[in-house]
């Protein structure tokens, strides 16, 4: 598991979901990179009932990188507690469906093709909000690095040429109070949870 | 002489060959009148067998008495030297020395045949791994032997370099006493395991951090790969058998500037990627980092 970058990519007027994934792939596959697979990345969020007093969040999301584990972050309000669980967390959730309920039309996901480009893992996702088209996430891996301060850079460098100039010059927000610790799964769940809470604010396509 | 080798060869096969019939000999008289001869004229039988052996037999005596006399005879009675002495040891245990030492003769002899053999063809192409002078008219001062040093001095130059860089940090592991392998950590980059051999390095391999620490597989990432490869030309480069310790060192000082490798632009390009990769060379001299094919 290497430092991750997750970056919005513009829809241009006119053009449709599937086509700038169409765009991207051809990018991609003329730098040479291969396709290995699909993946998917999905987030359901509860909250709780107002007998509990004040009201928390939990937001659950799968990783088909982490296909074993459940990863959950619970927001009380004054804090934000990650969790990585195993399979039976989702059914526990379901028991728990009296306190916690699943907030309506919420369920997003991320998925589309992934591919293997040197040592770089790259991952292109059509955002949907209950089948509903909202955008698209473009997912970049550097496998053999795990200090995201050491290779931002090189990442840029990798990221804006394959992207072009609407990649920033500076690290997602989330990443950049966390430049010299050490990366890890939970943190690519944040970066998408952080994503995934931008495009439920934005009604319609976010461009 | 080879031809003398291969008569002697045979004489003995059919030494062997008139051994084991005449023993079939043998066996078949103790053995004597058997329910195989049947119950009719069995004694018949009994001496016709035994005299087909007896011919057999005497056919093996011809065989062998034609292959000796091509043979040559030896000049005069063969010279052991010392080993003759052998002959008077009368320990159970020590009466096997004399085919040992036959063996070791032979090997030492190989070993002679190959080394001249490689001495011209490394001469033809000197790599700085091996000597550069070859000719034993001018023998230089007799080395110090790099490959068979006590362990302790192995044991302080590790330390010693542990102590130079403090990002690097240095475990040590003896499977193959007394040469150690050690793991250096550079900063969380990577690792890499190097193996000695006395006070040589003898292979080094290039890892991440959460990769194993086996000597034989190479990392899963093309990144570590590469420096992989480098590491062994660097290791080469810096090889250098009258002053082991400086090799080390030197090597070690080169390696050191890896703690760079993603956070640094190429030299000559400006630019942190080229084919997906790095700069994953360093400079021999100035330690400066550069692309594959930028340097
Ligand atoms: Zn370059």
């Amino acid at each position: 598991m290497g430092v991750t970058v997750l970056q919005q990519f513009p829809i241009v007027e006119n053009r449709t979901g599937p086509l700038t994934i169409d765009l991207l792939t051809k990018r991609i596959s003329a730098l040479g990179a291969t396709q290995q697979g699909q993946f998917l990345v999905d987030c359901e969020t509860f909250t709780s009932i107002q007998q509990l007093g004040h009201q928390r969040t939990v937001h659950v999301l799968h990783n088909s990188e982490q296909p074993a584990t459940v990863f959950s972050i619970l927001e009380t309000g004054t804090k934000t507690i990650p969790l990585a669980t195993d399979g039976l967390f989702d059914l526990l959730m379901t028991k728990m469906n009296n306190f916690y309920t699943a907030k309506k039309q919420t369920k997003v996901e991320s998925k589309g093709p992934r591919f293997e480009i040197g040592d770089f893992l790259v991952k292109l996702g059509s955002v949907t909000i209950t089948q509903n088209f909202k955008g698209v996430l473009v997912e970049v891996e550097y496998k053999p690095c795990v200090v995201p301060a050491m290779c931002w850079e090189l990442m840029r460098e990798f990221l804006q040429g394959f992207l072009g100039s609407s990649v920033p010059n500076t690290p997602p927000a989330y990443l950049q109070n966390r430049m010299q610790e050490i990366y890890t799964p939970i943190d690519t769940i944040h970066q998408y949870l952080e994503q995934f809470t931008m495009y439920r604010k934005s009604p319609g396509m976010r461009t | 002489m080879e031809r003398d080798l291969e008569q002697l060869h045979s004489a003995l096969n059919y030494l062997k060959v008139l051994r084991s019939n005449v023993g079939q000999v043998f066996e078949t008289v103790s053995n004597g009148l058997g329910a195989n001869h049947g119950e009719e004229g069995k004694e018949n039988k009994f001496m016709i067998e035994l005299q087909e052996l007896l011919t057999t037999v005497n056919n093996n005596l011809r065989d062998i008495e034609t292959t000796v006399s091509n043979l040559t005879t030896p000049t005069g009675p063969f010279n052991l030297g010392n080993t003759s002495y052998l002959s008077q040891e009368t320990t159970q245990e020590r009466q096997a020395l004399y085919s040992q030492l036959v063996n070791s003769y032979r090997w030492t002899d190989k070993v002679r045949d190959y080394s001249s053999l490689a001495g011209n063809i490394l001469a033809t192409n000197s790599v700085s791994k091996t000597y550069k002078t070859l000719s034993t008219t001018k023998r230089r001062k007799t080395q110090t032997s790099n490959h068979n040093v006590p362990p302790e001095v192995i044991e302080s130059l590790i330390t010693s370099i542990d102590r130079l860089f403090p990002d690097v940090t240095i475990t040590a592991s003896r499977p193959f006493a007394p040469n150690p392998i050690i793991q250096a950590s550079l900063g969380r980059v990577l690792k890499s395991i190097i193996a000695f051999k006395g006070l040589m390095i003898e292979w080094v391999v290039v890892k991440a951090h959460s990769e194993s620490n086996d000597l034989w597989t190479e990392s899963r990432y093309r990144v570590l790969r590469k420096v992989t490869e480098n590491c062994h030309a660097a290791m080469c480069h810096f090889h250098s058998p009258t002053m082991p310790e400086l090799a080390v060192r030197s090597f070690m000082h080169w390696f050191h500037s890896y703690n760079t490798l993603f956070s640094s632009p190429c030299k000559r390009c400006g630019n942190y990627l080229h084919s997906n990769l790095p700069p994953t060379w360093r400079d021999l001299r100035t330690l400066e980092p550069y692309h594959e094919d930028c340097k």
